[in-house]
């Protein structure tokens, strides 16, 4: 070859998808997520209610393999209905681990990036502001999937198997209950996780504001409600709010009144806050972060 | 290798570009035309030497003017993006990744498939020296290593413009060396490397042009020597001489309307000439030599390099002179 041909060469083969590139972020995160054997312990526990419900339902079809307990099994078969309340019970429960496992791996999303200025080393490639925060929030996504909506449709399917058509016809609004609320509560937590871990950059103060926001508010607004006789106070509640969309999706009432809002209020809280944590991430995900 | 793709026009190309940060000025009616080859951008701390590599890179967007790198616009990014490789000043790098897997990763965030992105790291740590070290973690890295990876993550995906934030800090002597080597291999092979430094020597060693800059103003461009033959007319060149009998060259340079001034070493072996005129002084030199058979040790310029040109241009309280 020419030494004036010797160049530099680029490569001009076929590149990815671009929509798939945020995929890569998570496996090097989970990398590190698993590397803690409390989180690998508690990510385990997490699939327990999932199993408990897996073993409930086999039995409520099988009562045959309890019959050496001598126990009144058609009268807990009664006491434990594998119907609407069933699921919406595992989903809050799950619900509750989802914001655990937030509160483990949430913290430490963005703010390394933002610490060790690196945020130009993604956003220097054909890789959008858009796709680091997908990346980002996939993380949490895949990882609260995984204890939520997925487990939760399979003993769906697990229980229409067993039923039949049927009983799969008479309760498709719970599995569209349990995507749909699955992925409302997750896409709040991760936003929410995300824009504290963009603006809070050490760790346990990042927890402790995701616990304020969570928990705080919950009594801040139960405050409210009882010194002004109001449910406005849930406005400020997340979780209160999602109780109440759950609870709508299922086709259910909650017991309690003074835990009820309108089911608008629940919406309205919940966009509310998607909006503000995508504001707060559009104000700090910037490649370089001006100082005046 | 392979044939390089000319892109565009070939040049790097700032038109009256500013950029402000809300009402701090970054950078202000920036004209540059920046050809291949390995380009100095030198400037004190908050010049704007970061906000321009950044204008170039295209994480920054300007406030007024036009920026176009080898005919293409950030407004397209996918395309910049692809022909830019960028290396910032700040040690960042996502925690518990290996060498290996820093390039790797970024290479398949960039949008290349496993099996090229594998292929692409080994070459690109191949080039910086850190074959050995690719499987350790780049937090036990020391400073030198730090920006070879660094600079191999912004070489791996085959950039037409690579453009380095002090990319030789800390490196010893040695990695220097190789690394400043492999600057020039790149650059010989039609990159434009876009190198920051504030050690003022260094970028004159190693740039085909300097770019300096201060208080968000170019106030100069293009080789030392040519910014330096500029001025010669308002400051005069210094020239050290060291002979035999310096005081016998004094004496006869000193007859020559040029030069302003001739000074003796406190040594007695050196003299310490200021000229207006460097290449009749030159002649004369060779002239004085011959006639009279001194001996010279050596003849060098005091203050061609980029820091007197800097010192000049900048003054002491950064205000052009």
């Amino acid at each position: 070859m020419a030494v004036y041909e010797r160049n530099y060469g680029r490569y001009q083969g076929e590149m990815t998808p671009s929509w798939s590139r945020f995929l890569i972020i998570p496996r090097y995160a989970y990398r590190e997520v698993f590397q803690s054997r409390m989180f690998v312990s508690f990510f385990v526990l997490c699939f327990a209610v999932p199993f408990a419900g897996l073993l409930m339902i086999y039995l409520h079809h099988n009562l045959s393999a309890l019959k050496f307990l001598n126990l009144p099994l058609e009268q807990l078969k009664d006491a434990l209905p594998i119907n609407a309340s069933f699921f919406r019970r595992g989903l809050e429960f799950q619900g509750s681990l989802c914001f655990l496992l937030v509160l483990f791996v949430g913290p430490a999303l963005i703010s390394p990036d933002l610490r060790n200025n690196g945020l130009p080393l993604y956003l220097s490639r054909p890789f959008s502001r858009t796709e680091y925060v997908l990346g980002k929030m996939s993380v949490l996504v895949i990882l609260l999937s995984l204890i939520t909506w997925i487990p939760g449709l399979l003993l769906f399917f697990f229980q229409s198997y067993l039923d039949g058509a049927g009983w799969f016809r008479e309760n498709l609004q719970v599995a569209m209950a349990l995507f749909v609320g699955s992925w409302i509560w997750i896409l709040v937590l991760s936003l929410l996780a995300l824009a504290i871990s963009a603006w809070v950059k050490w760790k346990p103060v990042a927890r402790i504001s995701l616990i304020i926001i969570l928990w705080v508010l919950w009594g801040f607004g139960r405050a409210i409600n009882e010194a002004l006789d109001t449910w406005w106070g849930w406005m400020l509640s997340l979780s209160m709010a999602v109780s109440n969309v759950w609870a709508s999706l299922f086709g259910l009432t909650i017991d309690d009144a003074d835990l009820v809002m309108p089911i608008w209020a629940a919406w309205v809280s919940l966009a509310a806050c998607c909006l503000i944590c995508l504001w707060l991430l559009s104000r700090r995900i910037r490649a370089y972060e001006v100082v005046r | 290798m392979t044939v390089k793709q000319p892109v565009g026009d070939g040049r790097i190309v700032f038109e009256n570009v500013s950029k402000f940060y809300g009402e701090v000025l970054g950078v202000n009616r920036v004209s540059l035309s920046v050809l291949p080859g390995i380009t100095g951008l030198v400037g004190p701390n908050g010049s704007g030497k970061t906000t321009l590599m950044n204008l170039t890179a295209g994480l920054l967007r300007p406030t007024r003017g036009r920026i176009s790198v080898l005919g293409m616009s950030a407004d397209r990014p996918e395309e910049l993006f692809r022909h830019v490789g960028y290396s910032t000043q700040y040690d960042a790098f996502p925690p518990g990744l290996t060498g290996y897997q820093f390039i790797e990763s970024f290479l398949r965030v960039h949008g290349f498939a496993a099996k090229e992105a594998e292929a692409m790291t080994w070459k690109a740590i191949e080039r910086v020296g850190l074959t050995e070290a690719a499987g350790r973690k780049v937090a036990g890295y020391s400073k030198g290593m730090r920006q070879r990876i660094k600079l191999a993550q912004a070489i791996s995906h085959q950039p037409s413009v690579l453009i380095l934030d002090e990319p030789l800090n800390g490196l010893d002597p040695m990695a220097r060396a190789e690394v400043i080597a492999l600057f020039r291999e790149l650059a010989d092979g039609g990159l434009h490397v876009l190198v920051s430094s504030h050690i003022l020597h260094e970028v004159d060693l190693i740039s085909d042009q300097v770019v300096l800059i201060n208080g968000g103003y170019v106030i100069a461009e293009g080789d030392i020597s040519g910014v330096r033959d500029e001025m010669e007319e308002e400051h005069p060149v210094q020239v050290l001489i060291r002979c035999d009998r310096p005081s016998l060259l004094a004496s006869r340079v000193f007859e020559q309307d040029h030069v302003v001034e001739a000074r003796l070493d406190d040594d007695g072996k050196g003299l310490l000439v200021r000229t207006r005129d460097a290449d009749s002084f030159h002649l004369l030199l060779n002239e004085v030599v011959l006639a009279n058979g001194l001996t010279i040790e050596g003849v060098a310029p005091a203050d061609s390099d980029v820091n007197a040109v800097y010192q000049y241009l900048i003054g002491s309280n950064g205000e052009k002179s």
